[in-house]
């Protein structure tokens, strides 16, 4: 990134981070829809490190963030963390950050061990099948997870009085920054240069002394690790957490498609997808109702035939032709 | 110059932004075998890949006769009168041995004609037509050499291109795979044959061309090279 | 002690599993075709069947033709479609060499076309009821019902077919070798596009006569489509990626699985169990359990 782009990131980090200000700004539509934007952005993120830096295609992120948005739900109803503390701060959990951490680290720890195994002896699309099939694997069980999970209907946090959503924006904003610095610094350590490694040619990085199944299934426990951190992010915002809601396949394939359209392999990709593309379903949610779907299937198509490599991909191919 | 069956000029071949030939002129008159040398890494597969139209030229020209190749599909350059028989043979292990033989003539020229064409093969194989209904993947790895050309030359092709149909083999199947080179040259078939056994590929070429990193070092007829101190030097010592 | 439920109960489950698992597996084999020469998860299966399903339930609601009869249409429109369907959304992404954008294609198509059913039939279930729908058979001495079984020889017919087709046409033997060697399919003279055409005709069609099976048999509704696709998936797995008839018979031991543990678990764990095998299926022996592994040189 160049000088001033990083100078218009930071502006436009400012910018956003300033929004709630201005007055009338939190009732607006577009709060909500950049909340969600950024929820998403995240999640596209946590794709993108393990599938287009890690080359690892997983069709399991919907299971991550499922994980990290039932573990902040069950710690709050349950009121495991913070005892009589609770009592006297009714709104502890609330963007708790030990909380959300939790969220995050037991979503990492399920990629580990379901990664080891999977990774150790999975490649390409058998590894992709296998990560589908875990998904589908950890929905059944919280579905018959008994009081411990709520069952079908899932679990509803016990919300108090939080009338607005300015603390999910500011949290959302602060997740999708925080991801993207935190990947690009990876990406620039030695550890990135041994995801890009590996992800290149297999063989070689094995044959140049690393690590290959750490490094891979370290990037998939980072992403499981982003995606858990969103779906804690998430239960505060809807606070009934259930199977067919945060299992939900869209948590998987949305973020794939905004990071493809986006650029994989792109830290600004992601990002960049999930805007325009959560735009997209948008504005097809307000314009056609009853179509919307419809279009959104329509405009993955069409972004896959007329933009395969990803707006990021393009724009840098036209500034190197231009050069 | 007219009656060059294959003409390469001035070949430039590019992995992503890694160059793998810079330049390569090599040309092939019919009824000849012509042997393309060179060490290990030196771009000869690359060379004979980018003539089937399995990677794209960077720039350059190949003819064949006349014609040019260059932006033509593998598929539509095979029945253009190329057979090439990649390193690692390319059979299909799963399918049986006259399947493999029945795909050798697969494209519209040779279709109807398949069974005459296989007859024909049988007679230059008569191993391959005793493990007809055999699965390729089964055979020794002579015999899946042998399948290989012989499904190569159901297709009847003007030009054959072999990719170091020795490697792997031992010191006698080396030797009948040879002496079936000079039978289908002495059939007429024209040959490009890349080998690592220099000292044996120049030994029945006709002509041959020495890649070096990826830029033609030296040619001349087979008899020249095998002759010349240098080449003995720097690729026969340590064969001989 | 396990107390083993009477042998005419087991049968009766056996029947039943293989019967709706045959379904699985027919969706597996065009799956497997696709597969085969794009390597390419065609997510949007289900949802074709699906598709198929109110195809056959409009012509017999709209214009009196009898589903088992309607094969006579939606199989040659099938072809039809799958060959659009590869020429208009696939060819151009199969000629890239990132694979994540024919999958997107296939999950954009995937949205599409499940919504475009829900705008035109609604999101309800639907179903279609003849004069045979709740009519029974006698098979090995077990009743069953009479469209289940017409459902199983539907897809032993249809995989029957595509068997024959692979292995005694030049064409057949085209797609198998692009399915295992495409490099060395061209140099033979094949052209990718041709048979990513014809695997995608097929399975499409596959998914005509999957489809006729399903609505004689099954309530459905536009969403049911996904779920087909992941048993399919499952189905694949176990019979070995790319084995056409291990596809089949991977689909009717899946149907096996899910019947034995439903009688013998609990309903709700279907899903795990059939995926947790899929996962040690996958890991374990990824050439499926019906290969037959050959003498290696």
């Amino acid at each position: 990134m160049s000088r001033a782009s990083q100078w218009i990131a930071i502006v436009v980090v400012a910018v956003l981070a300033l929004l709630p200000f201005v007055p009338g700004a939190v009732d607006a539509y577009y709060f909500s829809f950049l909340f969600f934007v950024f929820l998403y952005a995240v999640m596209a993120q946590s794709w993108n490190l393990v599938a287009g830096y890690g080359g690892q295609i997983s069709l399991g992120s919907h299971a991550f963030f499922g994980l990290g948005a039932y573990t902040t739900a069950i710690l709050w109803s349950g009121n495991y963390l913070w005892g009589s503390l609770y009592d006297s701060h009714p709104n502890i959990y609330y963007f708790d950050p030990v909380t959300m951490l939790l969220g995050g680290l037991v979503a990492a720890i399920a990629a580990v061990v379901i990664g080891l195994p999977l990774l150790s002896k999975l490649h390409g699309d058998y590894f992709a099948l296998g990560t589908l099939g875990f998904g589908e694997i950890v929905k059944v069980i919280f579905v018959n997870g008994g009081d411990f999970t709520g069952g079908a209907f899932g679990i509803v946090a016990p919300a108090s009085s939080f009338g607005t959503l300015r603390p999910h924006y500011w949290v959302g904003l602060g997740l999708m920054v925080a991801t993207a610095l935190a990947i690009r610094m990876l990406m620039r350590s030695r550890y990135g240069l041994a995801l890009i490694a590996v992800r290149d040619d297999e063989m070689a990085a094995s044959a140049n002394g690393i690590d290959t199944l750490k490094v891979k299934v370290a990037a998939f426990a980072g992403s499981a690790f982003i995606a858990g951190v969103a779906g804690s992010l998430y239960t505060f915002y809807i606070f009934h957490v259930g199977p067919d809601s945060v299992f939900d396949l869209d948590w998987m394939l949305l973020p794939l498609m905004m990071t493809v359209v986006g650029g994989t392999g792109t830290i600004l990709g992601p990002i960049l997808g999930a805007l325009v593309m959560y735009a997209v379903f948008d504005l097809a949610r307000i314009v056609v109702p009853d179509y919307h779907p419809v279009i959104s299937g329509l405009t993955i198509i069409l972004a896959m035939l007329f933009l395969p490599k990803g707006m990021m991909r393009l724009s840098r191919k036209a500034r190197v032709a231009g050069a | 110059m007219a009656n060059r069956l294959l003409e390469v000029s001035d070949l430039e071949v590019a992995y992503g932004d890694v160059g793998a030939l810079w330049g390569v002129s090599l040309h092939v008159d019919p009824g000849t075998i012509v042997a393309l040398v060179g060490a290990n890494g030196a771009g000869k597969t690359t060379l004979l890949r980018t003539v089937s139209g399995l990677l794209k030229p960077k720039a350059g020209d190949i003819r064949l006769s006349g014609q040019s190749l260059v932006g033509k599909q593998p598929q539509e350059i095979a029945r253009l009168g190329i057979a090439h028989v990649p390193e690692g043979r390319g059979l299909f292990r799963q399918m049986t041995v006259l399947e493999n033989l029945e795909l050798g003539a697969f494209q519209p020229k040779a279709r109807p004609r398949t069974k005459e064409l296989l007859e024909k093969a049988y007679t230059l194989f008569p191993r391959l037509k005793e493990r007809a209904q055999q699965k390729a993947g089964s055979l020794s790895g002579g015999e899946q050499q042998m399948l290989a050309i012989a499904r190569a030359t159901m297709s009847e092709p003007s030009l054959l291109i072999l990719d170091e149909p020795s490697l792997g083999l031992s010191p006698l199947v080396v030797q009948q795979m040879f002496s079936l080179i000079q039978t289908l040259h002495g059939q007429g078939v024209t040959i490009l044959l890349v080998e690592q056994n220099i000292h044996q590929a120049l030994k029945v070429a006709d002509y041959a061309f020495v890649l070096k990193t990826g830029s033609l070092a030296m040619q001349g007829t087979g008899a020249d090279l095998i002759a010349d101190p240098e080449i003995q030097k720097a690729y026969m010592g340590v064969l001989e | 002690m396990v107390n083993l439920p009477p042998p005419e109960i087991l049968l009766q489950l056996s029947l039943n599993g293989a019967l709706g698992g045959a379904m699985y597996g027919v969706a597996a084999v065009g799956l497997s075709l696709i597969f085969g020469t794009m390597r390419l998860i065609f997510l949007a299966q289900g949802a074709m069947i699906i598709l198929a399903a109110y195809f056959v339930r409009a012509l017999f609601y709209g214009l009196g033709i009898d589903p088992f009869l309607s094969l006579l249409i939606v199989v040659p429109v099938g072809l039809v479609v799958g060959w659009l369907i590869y020429q208009g959304l696939f060819r151009k992404a199969a000629a890239e060499e990132d694979r994540n954008v024919s999958l997107l294609i296939a999950v954009g198509l995937m949205f599409l076309v499940q919504n475009l059913m829900t705008v035109i039939w609604g999101g309800n279930t639907a179903g279609v009821v003849t004069s045979y729908t709740a009519s029974g058979i006698e098979l090995l001495g077990v009743r069953t019902s009479f469209t289940r079984s017409m459902g199983f020889l539907i897809a032993l017919a249809g995989t029957g077919l595509v068997i024959l087709f692979l292995r005694k046409t030049i064409v057949g033997k085209a797609v198998r070798a692009a399915s295992e060697d495409m490099d060395a399919a061209t140099l033979m003279g094949i052209s990718p596009h041709r048979v990513n055409a014809i695997a995608f005709a097929i399975g499409i069609s596959l998914a005509g006569a999957a489809g006729v099976a399903v609505a004689t048999t099954f309530p459905f509704n536009p969403f049911a489509g996904f779920i087909f696709s992941l048993k399919a998936l499952v189905a694949l797995a176990l019979g070995g990626i790319g084995n056409v008839t291990g596809a089949l018979a991977g689909g009717i031991l899946l149907g096996l699985i899910e019947a034995y543990v439903q009688f013998f678990i609990s309903g709700g764990w279907t899903n795990a169990i059939a995926y947790g095998v899929f996962l040690l299926v996958l890991m374990f022996k990824p050439e499926g359990l019906f290969s037959r592994p050959y003498k290696k040189a």
